[in-house]
């Protein structure tokens, strides 16, 4: 995994991750979408916690990305803008709060010599300060509170 | 860490978030900030201090001007927790993919 920052020092540069995987390309896309669920970390990355029952995406623009809570109710993490099976999507992401703190999630799967490489791209997170600042009239939620950008306070 | 409320409260304000991006381009005065935006010179100046007082913009006399630009320090714990959820992401979906590969 190697960070990829274009401008070194750039502090709200988008934030860029690469992985390579040993999958062609079709299988590489088919695991990060249609079976998220199989491998999410949902215990730690997830609104609910280990309470999550699951996640899943909905294969087409405008489509969700979305968790299932304990009760069947479901959180919203994104919407899909662009899917371009196998090659990549784009999507909204705003997992843990409401849309109007979206920010954009591009991921691209590009083929390798060893199989496929997964390169992910978060521009625009510094509007994880969004619904925070509402929060304060309620509470001091804190940094606490956005570094448990998924995982509910106490969990 | 520096005290995180500031930072976050700042960053709260959609046209504050607009001000931090035109000072992250280049060290701008406050009429150079205002000029780009749809915003008057005293609200720019306002949300200026409240960007130097969470720490995310640094001010600077240039004569008699002042030239305000972004401190990465301010965002850098932001960005860390950021790098670090895709970092966990990612590993988790490598391990899948290697997982899957070795079970073919």
């Amino acid at each position: 995994m190697s960070d990829d920052a274009q401008r070194p020092g750039d502090a709200l540069a988008p934030v860029i991750k690469e992985v390579g995987v040993p999958l062609d390309q079709r299988r590489a896309f088919e695991l990060f979408t249609r079976r998220i669920g199989e491998w999410w970390p949902l215990a730690t990355h997830s609104v609910e916690g280990d309470r999550a029952l699951g996640c899943a995406f909905e294969e087409r623009a405008g489509g969700r990305l979305y968790e299932i809570g304990p009760d069947g109710a479901e959180h919203t993490w994104g919407t899909v803008q662009t899917w371009d099976a196998p090659r990549g999507l784009t999507m909204t992401w705003h997992a843990g709060r409401g849309p109007e703190a979206a920010q954009l999630l591009e991921v691209t799967f590009t083929p390798s010599e060893q199989g496929t490489t997964v390169r992910l791209v978060h521009s625009g997170w510094e509007a994880l300060g969004e619904e925070a600042a509402q929060e304060r009239a309620n509470y001091e939620p804190g940094w606490d509170y956005v570094l448990s950008f998924f995982t509910p306070i106490g969990a | 860490m520096r005290p995180p409320q500031a930072a976050l409260a700042a960053l709260a304000d959609p046209t504050r978030r607009a001000v931090l991006e035109r000072v992250r381009r280049a060290p701008r005065s406050v009429k150079e900030v205002a000029d780009g935006l749809p915003v008057s010179r005293p609200a720019v100046s306002q949300h200026l201090a409240a960007l130097k007082r969470a720490g995310l913009v640094s001010e600077r006399r240039d004569g008699r001007r002042r030239v305000y630009r972004l401190d990465p320090a301010g965002l850098a714990p932001l960005r860390r927790y950021v790098e670090q959820l895709w970092d966990d992401v990612l590993a988790a979906y490598a391990t899948a993919a290697e997982e899957q590969a070795g079970g073919n």
